[in-house]
């Protein structure tokens, strides 16, 4: 398992109340860089929230979070995704009416104006970034398919394109490999590992236990909005308390 | 002595208005559904209570119960018949957006045809206006409808607060989740949305047809101010599209101390412009997140 | 029989700018704006007051009401879209109706009710354009220049961001995707392009007055989109030729009463509105689903 590094994306306290439900309830959470971090928990636990608070998503309620030491607090979600913080859904949000290649192609154009600054090189490493992430997710005889033609594991795949291309030093993926057959998702960890070797930063939200111990350098257990434990997978994995409140036996 | 009549009319007319946006405001809430068909509910109700006392001599208390039967079944149609099967395919806004306007040109150009365009009214002795101060004149109707205002909102609020199904569609309006946590039927919650929501125009509907007037067009009209209210009041929140509502009718009419009749919309219009610049929250919309 | 062609050929192909530009906003970036018919007038009484007032030629004129045309929709979407899409529907209509108020007041520069007449024939390089024949060239020829425009801005980046935000606006966010710049873009683009059918619109009738531009023409560009077919650059034309032509076909049938056709021809909009959202979102010409996917899914 990897090393952790500087600390990225550091949650103090947040928290977030819907109408009365406390969502996240004072987390405080930070994620290191070069490693896989891996957010567990029971349906419901606030570990979505969790995500939409620290991409700028949502406005936490109360509590600060901080990007490389800076606080991102209340900056608009795309200026968090231009620092370099990527997330994927768990229900994928692709641009269902755009091809496999278009999808790819705008999230390397981030200019907002009529036409993308940097003129031909730039438009070069554009072109080249497709190719290239298009050849590491196995997509590229899909290129031309609509993303609502596709696949259910090929979908997956272009989800992860997405956040490849954006070139985002950290990723929050969220149930990512949900659902997966076996075959494609060793492939997904496959190239998940190969990201962290060439310097990204993961954190996961995932249900299948399995997959958790296979990847995690890190686990974080959230319940009902708090987090209860924080630490090495081993510990984490063994402690039959938390085994409890995941397989649903809860103490009152 | 004009500004305080301009005041009452204010008041009665943003009773109307709080009505109607409150309608529109706990449909979209509950069901997330941008239901631009509600302003046809508001048509619909008023002509046919319209037609049946007016035209047809019918006692007004089963003419207001008919009023409300029809917007009832209005509303339960359109979200049956309508939005139900385009959120099956996808629902997007897009899609719901159009087809309620599409509904709404329909049903505007069909009560035109039918009983045609110019200004009907309904005359009772409750309408005509009774001299209390000099130069103030007030209809007993209009008590009324400030009245019934306060006494609906009030009952849907505790309604809200206190029933099944109201704290399921205050929870929907909160967070679309928590329905499937709670193990709620979006489908029913919808439905008692667009039941009580459509219902609570009808006062709305009937004092407009004894005050002012109706025209084939009243439904749009109070469609934009309910829509306006909503954003003024804060979306999400009921309370603030009635103050919304009484705030848009109150500017309607107090713009008249000093302005031409025809600016009356153009009023709605700035009002609806300063919050969206200034405080687009609305009164008690939570600022959503920075994007 | 000929000049009845080439009447309803210009109008088409005056409709057909409206209705394509409607489309750049509508179809393709998922924006609901009901105040196009008012970016129309902008368009026209901005021309006829630079062409009656300083003589001025009809480039000069269109890019008057083109500059016109994009400052009022650049104040009305920077605010409005900056927050959420329900904002700028509202937005929209009330702007529109303000608009109506204002071009039925505002009479030293809009004639009022009574409209403006008189309006000197468009000119072009010091040629007139007085034959309805040339003028048909002319707007067919502003046509395809527009097309060709929003067909390269379709295919380019920004195109793609504007699918993008119309396919999923969280995911446009989430990608770095600054949505409501380039929405803001998007409609002051395509109303300065509608305001170039004003200024035609103008210069070939010679007379404008309000009615050409109030609620209903909204609703009728809005129809000939949707009905033709969103998101594709055919089909706002075919909802055009077909918006257009219903009018005609309708005087076919015998037993409706004339003053009911303008009510009628709504109520069919209406109904084909309807119709298609539920059985082909796409509309006629587009693709079987509607572009925006759907907004479930947890947050």
């Amino acid at each position: 398992m990897s090393e952790a590094g500087e600390i990225l994306l550091q949650a103090t306290g947040v928290a977030k109340t819907f109408g009365g439900l406390k969502a996240v309830d004072d987390v405080s959470f930070s994620l290191r860089s070069g490693i896989i971090t891996t957010l567990v928990g029971p349906n419901g636990a606030g570990k979505t929230t969790l995500f939409n608070l620290m991409t700028g998503h949502l406005i936490p309620d109360r509590g600060e979070v901080t990007w490389l030491g800076q606080s991102i607090l209340g900056l608009p979600h795309w200026k968090i995704a231009r620092l370099g913080i990527g997330r994927s859904f768990q229900d994928l949000k692709l641009f269902a009416n755009m091809t496999v290649a278009e999808n790819i192609e705008t999230v390397t154009e981030r200019g907002s104006w009529l036409w993308q600054p940097g003129g031909r090189p730039a438009r070069q490493a554009r072109r080249e970034k497709l190719e290239a992430v298009l050849a590491a997710t196995g997509l590229a005889p899909k290129r031309n398919a609509r993303a609502v033609d596709l696949a259910y594991a090929e979908r997956k795949f272009l989800s992860l394109a997405r956040i490849m291309a954006s070139g985002a030093r950290l990723w929050l993926l969220d149930e990512p490999a949900s659902g997966l057959d076996p075959g494609s998702y060793q492939s997904f960890l496959a190239l998940l590992r190969q990201q962290v070797r060439e310097g990204v930063t993961i954190c996961i939200i995932e249900h299948n236990l399995d997959i958790v111990q296979g990847i995690s350098d890190r686990i974080a257990f959230l319940d009902q909005g708090r987090l209860l434990a924080e630490g090495d997978p081993k510990t984490i994995l063994s402690d039959p308390a938390l085994a409890a409140i995941y397989f649903g036996e809860r103490a009152v | 002595m004009l500004l305080l009549q301009l005041l009452i009319n204010g008041l009665q007319l943003g009773a109307i208005y709080a009505l109607t946006a409150v309608g529109f405001s706990l449909i979209f809430g509950a069901t997330k559904i941008f239901h631009v068909a509600h302003g046809a509910a508001f048509t619909i109700a008023a002509y046919l209570f319209w037609w049946t006392t007016a035209v047809k001599g019918w006692p007004w208390p089963l003419a207001a119960g008919l009023a409300v039967l029809a917007a009832v079944v209005f509303g339960l149609a359109m979200e049956r018949f309508i939005y139900r099967p385009i959120q099956r395919h996808e629902g997007a806004f897009f899609t719901v957006f159009i087809a309620a306007f599409g509904v709404q040109i329909i049903v505007q150009n069909l009560i035109g045809t039918v009983f045609g365009r110019g200004f009907v009214s309904v005359t009772t002795p409750l309408s005509r206006s009774v001299e209390v101060l000099p130069g103030l004149f007030v209809a007993p109707v209009a008590a009324l409808a400030i009245v019934l205002a306060v006494v609906g909102f009030t009952g849907l609020t505790i309604y809200l607060a206190r029933t099944h199904w109201g704290m399921a569609m205050r929870a929907l309006s909160e967070n679309p989740d928590l329905i499937r946590v709670f193990g709620l039927d979006p489908g029913r919650v919808a439905q008692y949305a667009f039941a009580i929501g459509s219902a609570i125009v009808v006062p709305g509907a009937i004092f407009t047809a004894m005050t002012a007037g109706l025209n084939p067009a009243v439904g749009a009209h109070v469609m934009l101010i309910s829509l306006a209210a909503t954003i003024v009041g804060g979306i999400g929140s009921l309370r603030g599209a009635a103050y919304g509502g009484l705030l848009l009718g109150l500017a309607e009419n107090l713009a008249l101390w000093r302005l031409d009749p025809q600016w009356s919309e153009a009023v709605t219009f700035v009002v609806l412009f300063l919050f969206i610049i200034f405080r687009p929250a609305g009164f008690f919309g939570r600022p959503h997140a920075a994007k | 029989m000929w000049a009845y062609f080439i009447n309803l050929a210009v109008l088409i192909s005056i409709n057909a700018i409206l209705a394509v530009t409607l489309n750049f906003i509508l179809g393709y970036a998922g924006i609901f704006s009901i105040a196009h018919a008012l970016f129309f007038g902008v368009g026209a009484y901005t021309a006829t007051f630079v062409a009656m007032k300083f003589g001025a030629g009809f480039l000069t004129a269109t890019a008057a009401g083109m500059l016109l045309a994009a400052l009022i929709s650049l104040a009305l979407a920077l605010p409005a879209l900056r927050v959420r899409g329900e904002y700028f529907v509202a937005a929209s209509l009330g702007l529109q109706m303000l608009a109506v108020t204002i071009f039925t007041e505002w009479k030293s520069v809009t004639g009022g009710i009574g409209g403006l007449t008189n309006i000197p024939p468009a000119r072009l390089f010091g040629f007139a354009v007085t034959q309805p024949e040339h003028f048909l060239l002319l707007s067919l020829l502003a046509l395809g220049l527009i097309v060709l425009v929003i067909r390269a801005l379709v295919r380019s980046s920004f195109g793609r961001s504007l699918k993008a935000i119309r396919d999923d606006e969280t995911a446009a966010w989430a990608y770095g995707k600054n949505v409501a710049i380039i929405k803001t873009t998007a409609v002051v683009v395509s109303s300065a392009l509608a305001a170039v059918a004003g200024s035609l619109y103008a210069f070939y009738l010679s007379f404008i007055n309000v009615e050409s531009f109030v609620l209903d023409t909204s609703i009728q560009l809005m129809a000939m989109v949707i009905i033709g077919g969103t998101a594709t650059l055919l089909g706002p034309l075919i909802g055009t030729v077909l918006i257009l032509l219903l009018p005609a076909a309708l005087s076919y049938l015998p037993y409706l009463p004339v003053t009911e056709i303008g009510s009628i021809q709504q109520i069919v909009y209406g109904l084909a509105m309807v119709l298609l959202m539920i059985y082909r979102p796409g509309g006629l010409w587009g693709f079987q689903d509607a572009p925006p996917s759907s907004k479930s899914g947890t947050a």
